[in-house]
């Protein structure tokens, strides 16, 4: 599929500049911690263009931790669906991947792929910033390979 | 006809005033991320973030006006290109001066402010009206001291046209350090007018998520940021042209010097942005009735006083 030139421009542009929304899905505050100390200047991530946006109006991607608690489950979903598409979704963390330790208990879902769907998983437990800030330029990559991460979730769906 | 097109297109319309403030806010959040020891964003970051929003989906709340909603966008980025036209770029005069240009580019600039409040108020959110009704209230704070600091170097002048002010100053360069407390305080008010720390309590995405522009998404949210950035660059450029009314002979050297004009105003804004911190909305209302208003007034006392000792 051959693509014209402003396809391949807001291509580019989606590739340079990934907004994130970070989204504590009941995630015991370690995980969270990690995310926003890859936000600080110490290892800036707006050398990749990443900006920490409020709003899931502007995000791009949408960073989650934590294990996904039925408290918790319309909230995630519903701010999911505010998202603009393209969208992505990234599990941080051994519980957003898969519930870890407490996957199973009697108030948990499951990991974030129980109820929105996920394009890429960073496990550690806590998962360090270079994996995450990792993690964020695989996806682009990714992106830039071709491997369009809408079609996964459009599937899912 | 052809040439009023190319005006607002192309030179110096949508697309020199584009790249303008692409450039603008590339150089804001370099000196902002150097100054806070970070290497920063690459130089075509405000240029992807651009595409980036123009190919993401255009959501509109259901709740929100389907009609106003999206005007608003394009409405601000045509009141500031507006204002622009008459901003001298180089050489003594803009390229349609006439008498009481200054007004109408302070009336143009007033637009976009009138805008975020409709945009906030249209986007029928808690946090977006939290935004719009801080954006009045910061509107009736700053704009009278921004005013009376831009008009008072006019007053001095006796006219409201940029040109004739240039053409005043360029005989009595002397009487420009008369005006350097309307200076101080029109830089400091043109903060709020452009929402940037201190003064960026209607965006304040730490306490009301992203404010007036909670609800805007993808190509309409793009062409505010846009616009927003734009802006930057007419705000600087009319006091450049206000406070700094130097120009040289050949164009290329006027244009440089316009550049260097406008670098170091917004190098002084940037550096305002990274070493303060967000005040509370009384604390900017005081600030902007007791301190900066006083000052203005001073200056329009002084400014009269000198006009009647030279006549």
């Amino acid at each position: 599929m051959s693509k014209n030139i402003l396809e391949k421009a807001v291509d580019w542009g989606r590739r340079k500049s990934p907004w994130i929304i970070h989204f504590n899905a009941g995630a015991c505050n370690g995980c969270d911690i990690e995310v926003v100390d890859a936000l600080t200047p110490r290892f800036d991530v707006e050398r990749f263009g990443m900006l920490q946006k409020g709003t899931p109006r502007h995000a791009d991607v949408l960073v989650c931790t934590g294990a996904v608690t039925l408290q918790t489950r319309d909230r995630l979903v519903q701010i999911y669906e505010q998202m603009p598409e393209p969208k992505f979704v990234l599990a941080i963390g051994t519980c957003a991947c898969t519930g870890g330790i407490f996957d199973g208990c009697y108030c948990v879902a499951g990991g974030i792929d129980a109820a929105i769907p996920v394009t890429a998983y960073v496990p550690g437990c806590a998962a360090r910033p270079e994996a995450i800030i990792d993690a964020v330029v695989k996806l682009l990559t990714a992106l830039e390979a071709g491997q369009k991460a809408g079609d996964s979730i459009e599937e899912d769906e | 006809m052809l040439l009023a097109v190319f005006n607002i297109l192309i030179f110096p319309g949508f697309l020199f005033l584009g790249v303008m403030a692409l450039i603008f806010a590339f150089l804001d959040r370099k000196i902002y991320a150097r100054l806070q020891n970070r290497i920063g964003p690459p130089w075509f970051q405000p240029l992807a973030d651009f595409l980036k929003l123009l190919g993401k989906e255009s959501i509109i709340p259901a709740e929100a006006d389907k009609r106003i909603f999206p005007l608003l966008p394009v409405v601000t980025l045509a009141a500031v290109t507006a204002a622009y036209l008459y901003i001298p770029i180089w050489g003594p005069a803009s390229l349609f001066p006439f008498e009481g240009d200054l007004i109408v580019i302070l009336y143009l600039l007033t637009l976009p402010t009138l805008c975020f409040f409709l945009a906030g108020w249209y986007s029928t959110s808690v946090y977006a009206t939290i935004g719009a009704v801080r954006t009045l209230t910061q509107l009736f704070s700053y704009e009278v001291p921004l005013f009376m600091a831009l008009l008072a170097p006019a007053l001095l002048a006796d006219t409201w046209s940029l040109s004739g002010m240039t053409a005043f100053y360029a005989a009595n360069p002397v009487l420009l350090l008369v005006n350097i407390p309307a200076f101080l305080v029109a830089i400091a008010a043109c903060q709020g007018k452009l929402e940037r720390v201190p003064f960026d309590l209607p965006e304040a995405e730490t306490e009301i998520v992203a404010g007036t522009f909670v609800e805007y998404s993808g190509r309409l949210y793009a062409i505010f940021r846009m616009a927003i950035d734009c802006e930057l660059v007419v705000v600087a450029s009319l006091i450049a042209a206000v406070f700094l009314p130097f120009y040289t002979e050949p164009v290329w050297l006027g244009f440089a010097l316009y550049l260097l004009k406008t670098l170091v105003i917004l190098f002084i804004l940037a550096l305002f942005r990274s070493v303060m911190a967000r005040i509370r909305l009384e604390q900017m209302v005081k600030f902007c009735w007791k301190y900066l208003t006083p000052v203005a007034l001073l200056q329009i006392v002084i400014n009269l006083l000198l006009k009647g000792v030279l006549s």
